[in-house]
């Protein structure tokens, strides 16, 4: 986990989980996702694949179809966020399952459990982060009660690359 | 600004002194003082103990790396909103 690149990697999984947990959550049990029709045809097949499912796309993509140019973008995003790069792809649904159990979000919790087994992980995977997320959810709520401070920030050290395809500071 | 002092390493008792000599080695880093949660997690042995060791049990290697529990704590701690 050297480096910022997978740490910016991670953050952009939890928020474009978060968005489309919020949406599911909030929204999927009072709209009706759009079925496939020939303007989002396409972007539903890259879905369908992604996620090896037969039938209907996940809830906050069929929501989102509602205007397919908004839908392009969001899977665009998404894909984007949950393909295999600085991290991969079984590590970012582990931390998409975590973001989702920690938050509550019904919809995320299943979806990602189920893309957790899909992709190989076992039960003593899945319940592996299952301890960690509790653990620091207990950690987290003990240090905000008393109101701690960080103190281990400096433990890393500074990553001075550059961003993608720029140039390094100067020095 | 904490609710609460933390009391230096000195002020603890031997054992928990000896924890925090633990805890260095499990964060390969000298802080100044034992990290925060480690001296607020001594103050109560009978919490802090398996507390710590069902900490330590979660973050062990298994299917996924201490690195990757790492991270996934730091997305927990984020959902969480904890700035600790």
């Amino acid at each position: 986990m050297a480096g910022d690149a997978p740490w910016y990697e991670a953050a952009m999984v939890v928020g474009i989980t978060n968005a489309l947990n919020v949406v599911a959550d909030g929204l999927g049990p009072l709209m009706t996702p759009v079925k496939a029709g020939a303007e989002v045809a396409a972007v539903y097949d890259e879905i369908r694949a992604f996620y090896a499912t037969g039938g209907d796309v996940p809830v906050p993509f069929g929501l989102a179809a509602h205007d397919p140019g908004y839908l392009g973008d969001l899977w665009a995003a998404a894909r984007r966020a949950f393909g295999d790069n600085h991290l991969s792809r079984r590590l970012k649904t582990a931390l998409a399952f975590a973001v989702s159990l920690t938050t509550r979000s019904a919809f995320g919790t299943a979806f990602h459990l189920g893309e957790l087994r899909r992709l190989g992980v076992g039960e003593r995977g899945t319940l592996e982060v299952v301890g960690v997320t509790q653990m620091f959810s207990s950690y987290t709520k003990i240090a905000d009660t008393l109101q701690l401070e960080p103190d281990m920030g400096g433990i890393a050290p500074v990553d001075h690359s550059p961003a993608p395809a720029g140039e390094p500071p100067p020095r | 600004m904490p609710t609460v002092r933390l009391r230096d390493a000195e002020e603890y008792p031997e054992p928990a002194r000896k924890a925090f000599e633990l805890s260095k080695q499990w964060f390969g880093y000298d802080f100044p003082q034992p990290a925060a949660m480690s001296r607020v997690m001594a103050w109560d042995p009978h919490f802090g103990g398996p507390h710590g060791r069902a900490m330590k049990r979660a973050m062990s290697p298994g299917e996924f790396t201490r690195g990757e529990k790492e991270m996934v704590a730091a997305v927990v701690s984020g959902a969480n909103a904890c700035a600790y």
